[in-house]
């Protein structure tokens, strides 16, 4: 019953640094190989990589020591099971539950895959041959999946898997056989490994000279190179929500391209007119800023953490009617204070998601409004929003409908107020490094090389901006326009670097997103600092309405926008005009003019609903009376008459018998009643519930819905992946800790015992505690007690060992486990002195490498406290 | 007054200890051995082969009770086993006597207080039956009469392997009848090499032994260790011993009652001869091989000889995390 040395430390490091980081390492390359050539659009190879390395090193480390196979696994799966289930069940959202269940599931399957693969290195002699055969196999069916082979695809897909499998055979047989007593160990090991690389680097370089030809062959068969790949252009920059509302989509980036539908998605109210003028000036409609462009995915982001975020996005059905939310700090943000205005608008959405919110410029109030009773039917909400914009700002910019003299002066204005900026060296370097980002490369250089050519000519950043605008107007030789827009250009998914070379060199069609993304690197290139904005075009049609602005669903945009220091963030948007240009349909119908004013408006909570007498009593927490918002400290009971009112959600109108107790709503009234109540003190919300009606009249009551999102989509998954991927953190801290824990638990399990044996004060429970802490230490450094009597122990082996005193100690302490009579003051001494300096002994004769690893080995532990089997 | 005479009885027992170890070198254990089979009222059986030492180990301890003329000296008898011993050459006969006329009982050599029975398997089954029915009874019955032992009565038999030629082994139920049966092994080498430069002196030494204690003195020492404490725990240690092997499936004639008895007696006796009035769980590993281990009939040799130190070192693990106030 000896503890046999079944592992050595050495043994597990040589295994860990030899086997299992050049695993890792493979397992890294082939994520991202696997990646690349299925196209995944969001590649996180690192992350899944990183999954794979966690699960690799803690199962080779964990199966390195004595641990069963299966009574190990099976609480492993079951761990990750509940895991799975609580992730189910945190996010209720069907989208966002998808989004990270999937996401889970990734992460399980490359952890267990991990992890089963750590077993094997530790255990199975040959596993290092399956796997290296599995790795082929799969190599093989990628390569022979894709279209288009090159030698240089081809060596990139093999040569890595190749050098791996000779390598992890080679060394795994190296490092099993190894024997670990041999004193120069580590140079023994480096000789060999030194030695395999040249020999392994030799054969590669002999083998491609060798067979160049035949690469050269398979590529010219499989005939690869620049083939495009035609995919019907399905993607639009809208998106359909499951209840038939849109929102603009985000996931795809830029690589959509635009809806060929036509349907109504929200009218607009825009009070923005050119200087002394009654002529309209609109303002695209934002939604989003694209800012950062991602070197590895080759895609330009939604980046939450770009420097000066202006972006102001609330939800406006998650704000009660007519109440206001407010941020202003994106007006510090936005850095622009030169020629501004403040201007509001009036959203009608029709198609638009009730959570979405759009605003020209930089927002910063949003105010969700009710809809009048006739257009209920076609605009299912509402808000006003206020947003700060620039005077210079308007979305003529290509479309400059000709001949309109006030126009054409508002643009030379304009320009040459923008003149005026010559330079950008007060801004912040990191802003200014941030928006004029562009990586390095090839591709890039050529476009940086195009804009410099067009640009030569214009000094002003203002005459490079016109000067990139009329490349993309201008003729070429034979009279044709040399950019032509067209809603299907070919080539998806721009802008990666190769993509962008074709539509500016080559192709030179394409949609918004390309002009954009183009004008975006043009620019940037010219140290512009310059980002892509994503939202919906405006068009003036109207010609009665004037301020009315109708947004059908191929009016989905995205421009560029250009930071001036002192005039902030300006519109550019150079996508030239289709030459079939579709005219969206004119406006129909006169738009929603909100007459009225709510003059009484509660938000709180039903208490109790009454269907026959049409009854509800809420107890109010919010009020607004006569545009005053009141906050109530104490919430209010209003007694209220329904009979008039509707009652609708976020879908639509809804009967009473909807109305739940313990609903979220908010209550409306226009009723004249609340018109002429005098007050004595306006700000005194107690004296206003006295005098009003009783019960209240109410027109409309709004159901606020408090559930889980389900239509979100981007905006919702960018906040959830964070906590997701804290989950993930925090799960993977969890496990480092476990581990942690079960390495360290000698450790705190010898301090725990320590501590009583110091700390007892009872004589016997000293001696017992000192007993359990020497005997727990001898047994953890390797000097177990066997099938030894507690004396002999003590006397045979670590009083020889240790010269300390524990025979002296164990016979005192079996006297008072045994025997009747209690111990004479020698006796008592001896417990006293005992522990401190046998610890102190032991201590000094073992060195720290010894008891350290020693340490290390719970087994020890295990063993200890277990009883013994035969 | 218990201190004082259990101090006594200490001192007592270090004496003859040390007086037993002036001549036998290096046998510190075995030498407790058989103080506890002597203190526990018992018998004890030595087996090694010839030339350990085990008849001089019996010579001097009957010596350093028995000194020659002191009045409460203790009688030492040996008898040499052989193949043609015969019952009367042990227990006595009748004789006639011309004088009186009449049958008188020549006592044999029983009639003592140490008996050596040197090389106990080489004697048929029939003598050996006759020695341990007086080794359990303590009384030799002739005809009619019954004669009582003395109250000290303790054999030291010795015996050659079981393999050796021209051995009657002693049937496993005879064997029960000894308390402790060891086997006495050599020395080391350091204690050999010693021997060897001192023999002379060592059988000086042996020649003038000293008688240390009387035969008072004996069977006062042996009443001590009856009180000898032991912990209610340390009884079920044993109890768990003695059940542990008539589980076992290895063992095929497992420890008796009585033999469990016998183990708490030794169990006394020996911590009386290492200085305790108390027993500890050292007492219960060291006699468990000694006293169980020839009581036990093994299904086979790889049985032999792990069992028994598998099913103690379960019960020694269990003891040793014990914690008792």
């Amino acid at each position: 019953m000896k503890i046999s040395k079944k592992y050595s430390i050495k043994k597990i490091v040589a295994r860990l640094a030899l086997l299992v980081i050049p695993a890792m390492a493979i397992g890294a390359y082939l994520l991202w190989h696997l990646n690349a050539y299925y196209s995944v659009l969001e590649s996180q190879w690192i992350t899944e990589s990183l999954f794979l390395a966690t699960g690799l090193f803690a199962g080779c480390l964990f199966y390195s020591f004595r641990f069963r196979f299966i009574t190990t696994f099976l609480p492993l799966l079951l761990l990750l099971f509940i895991v799975n289930k609580i992730v189910n069940n945190l996010y209720t959202g069907e989208f966002t539950a998808f989004y990270a269940t999937t996401k889970f599931y990734i992460f399980a399957f490359l952890f267990v895959t991990g992890w089963l693969a750590g077993w094997a290195f530790a255990r199975l002699r040959w596993f290092p041959a399956v796997l290296s055969a599995l790795l082929m196999l799969l190599q093989i069916i990628v390569v022979s999946n894709t279209t288009d082979i090159t030698a240089q695809k081809l060596i990139l897909a093999f040569a890595p898997v190749l050098v791996f499998a000779f390598y992890i055979i080679y060394t795994a047989e190296l490092v099993l056989n190894m024997n670990d007593d041999e004193p120069k160990f580590t140079w023994f090991l480096t000789k060999k490994i030194i030695a395999f690389a040249a020999i392994a680097g030799i054969i590669l370089l002999l083998i491609l000279s060798f067979y160049k030809k035949e690469f050269q062959a398979i590529e010219k068969q499989y005939g690869g190179g620049k083939s495009e790949q035609q995919v019907p252009n399905k993607e639009s920059l809208t998106k359909e929500n499951k209840d038939g509302s849109v929102s603009n989509k985000k996931e795809m980036g830029l690589s959509g391209g635009r809806s060929s539908t036509k349907r109504l998605v929200f009218i607009a109210k825009l009070d923005n007119y050119f200087p002394n003028s009654d002529m309209p000036n609109p303002l695209y409609y934002t939604y989003d800023y694209y800012t950062k462009f991602d070197t590895s995915t080759q895609t330009l982001e939604v980046d939450s953490l770009m420097p000066s975020n202006d972006l102001f996005q609330p939800d406006p059905s998650k704000i009660p009617v007519y109440f206001t939310k407010t941020d202003s700090s994106v007006l510090v943000k936005a850095k622009g204070f030169l020629k501004r205005k403040v201007v509001s608008t009036e959203v009608y959405k029709a198609l638009l998601s009730p959570k979405e919110f759009l605003a020209p410029e930089t927002a910063f109030f949003c105010q969700p409004i009710a809809v009048e009773k006739d257009y209920r039917q076609q605009f299912k909400s509402a808000y006003r929003a206020k947003m700060l914009v620039s005077e210079l700002n308007s979305a003529y910019f290509v479309y400059n409908p000709a001949g309109n003299k006030e126009l054409e002066a508002f643009q030379k204005q304009r320009f040459d107020e923008l003149r005026k900026v010559s330079t950008w060296n007060n801004e912040d370097a990191a802003f200014m490094s941030y928006y004029t980002f562009i990586p390095k490369g090839d591709d890039f250089d050529s476009i940086r090389v195009l804009a410099n050519e067009i640009t030569k000519n214009a000094l002003a950043p203002i005459d490079k901006i016109i000067a990139v605008r009329n490349y993309f107007l201008s003729r070429d030789e034979t009279g044709q326009p040399l950019f032509k827009y067209t809603e299907n250009p070919g080539v998806p998914g721009l802008p990666s670097a190769s993509k962008l070379n074709y539509f500016l060199f080559e192709n030179r069609k394409g949609y918004c997103a390309y002009y954009a993304g183009a004008t975006l690197f043009l620019l940037r290139a010219l140290g512009l600092p310059t980002r892509v904005a994503t939202g919906f075009l405006t068009m003036d049609r109207s010609t009665k309405n004037k301020g009315w602005y109708w947004f059908y669903e191929d009016q989905a945009h995205a421009w560029t926008q250009v930071f001036f220091p002192g005039y902030g963030w300006i519109d550019f948007d150079t996508t030239i005009p289709s030459t079939e240009q579709q005219q969206a349909p004119a406006p129909d119908g006169t738009p929603p003019i909100t007459v009225q004013t709510a003059l009484f408006v509660t938000h709180g909570k039903v208490t109790e609903v009454d269907t026959s007498k049409k009854r509800v009593d809420m107890s109010v927490s919010q009020m607004i009376y006569h545009d005053k918002t009141f906050d109530l400290k104490k919430p209010v009971l209003l007694d209220m008459d329904v009979s008039l009112a509707t009652i609708s959600k976020d879908s639509g109108e809804v009967s009473l018998g909807e109305l739940k107790k313990g609903n979220e709503i908010t209550a409306l009234s226009f009723s004249e009643q609340f018109k002429d109540i005098a007050m004595k003190d306006s700000n005194n919300y107690e004296e206003i519930f006295q005098k009003i009606p009783k019960p209240a009249p109410i027109d409309e009551i709004k159901i606020i819905d408090t559930t889980q999102e389900k239509q979100q989509v981007k905006k919702e998954i960018k906040k959830n992946t964070l906590p997701f991927s804290q989950i993930l953190r925090f799960g993977i801290i969890i496990l480092v800790l476990v581990i942690l824990l079960i390495f360290s638990l000698p450790w705190i399990i010898f301090k725990w015992l320590s501590y009583k044996a110091r700390s007892a004060a009872a004589l016997s429970q000293k001696a017992y505690w000192s007993y359990m802490a020497a005997t727990y230490y001898c047994n953890q450094l390797g000097r177990s007690r066997g099938d030894m009597s507690p004396a002999l122990f003590a006397r045979g082996k670590i009083d020889t060992e240790f010269k300390t005193n524990l025979f002296a100690f164990m016979q005192v302490y079996l006297k008072t486990k045994y025997a009747k009579e209690s111990l004479t003051n020698s006796e008592q001494a001896i417990i006293q002195n005992f522990y401190t300096p046998f610890y102190k002994a032991v201590k000094e004769k073992v060195p720290f490498k010894e008891r350290f690893s020693k340490f290390l080995n719970f087994y020890r532990t295990i063993n200890f406290f277990s009883k013994p089997k035969i | 007054m218990e201190t004082v005479n259990t101090d006594k009885a200490l001192q007592n027992i270090l004496r003859l200890t040390d007086n037993i170890e002036t001549v036998i070198k290096g046998k510190r254990n075995q030498v407790k051995f058989v103080l506890t089979a002597l203190l526990a009222k018992g018998h004890i059986l030595m087996e090694d082969n010839p030339g350990t030492g085990k008849t001089v180990m019996a010579k001097t301890l009957a010596q350093s009770i028995s000194g020659v003329g002191a009045h409460d000296s203790v009688s030492f008898k040996r008898i040499q086993f052989t193949p043609d011993l015969l019952p009367m050459d042990l227990l006595g006969s009748h004789i006639f006597d011309d004088i009186k006329k009449e049958f008188i009982f020549k006592k044999g050599p029983l009639f003592c207080n140490i008996l050596l029975a040197d090389e106990i398997n080489r004697a048929s089954p029939k003598v050996q039956s006759a020695l341990l029915e007086c080794m359990a009874e303590n009384q030799i019955t002739m005809g009619e009469i019954t004669y009582k032992l003395s109250d000290l009565f303790f054999t030291i038999a010795t015996q050659n392997p079981v393999e050796m030629e021209g051995t009657y082994p002693l049937p496993a139920a005879q064997l029960d009848r000894f308390f402790i049966k060891i086997v006495f092994g050599y020395v080391d080498e350091e204690t050999e090499l010693g021997i060897y430069k001192d023999y002379l002196g060592i059988n000086n030494n042996l020649m003038h032994l000293q008688q240390v204690l009387g035969i008072d003195e004996i069977l006062h020492l042996q009443q001590q260790s009856e009180d000898v404490f032991v912990h209610e725990e340390i009884i079920k240690a044993v109890r768990n011993i003695v059940w542990a092997t008539r589980r076992n499936p290895d063992i095929v004639l497992a420890a008796s009652t009585r033999a469990g008895i016998i183990f708490l007696k030794c169990l006394k006796a020996y911590a009386l001869v290492n200085g305790r009035t108390y027993v500890i769980e050292d007492d219960v590993k060291d006699l468990s091989q000694p006293v169980l281990h020839h009581r036990l009939i093994y299904r086979n040799k790889e049985a032999k000889a792990n069992t028994l130190n598998n099913i103690v070192f379960v019960e020694m693990d269990r003891l040793s995390k014990l914690r008792i106030h």
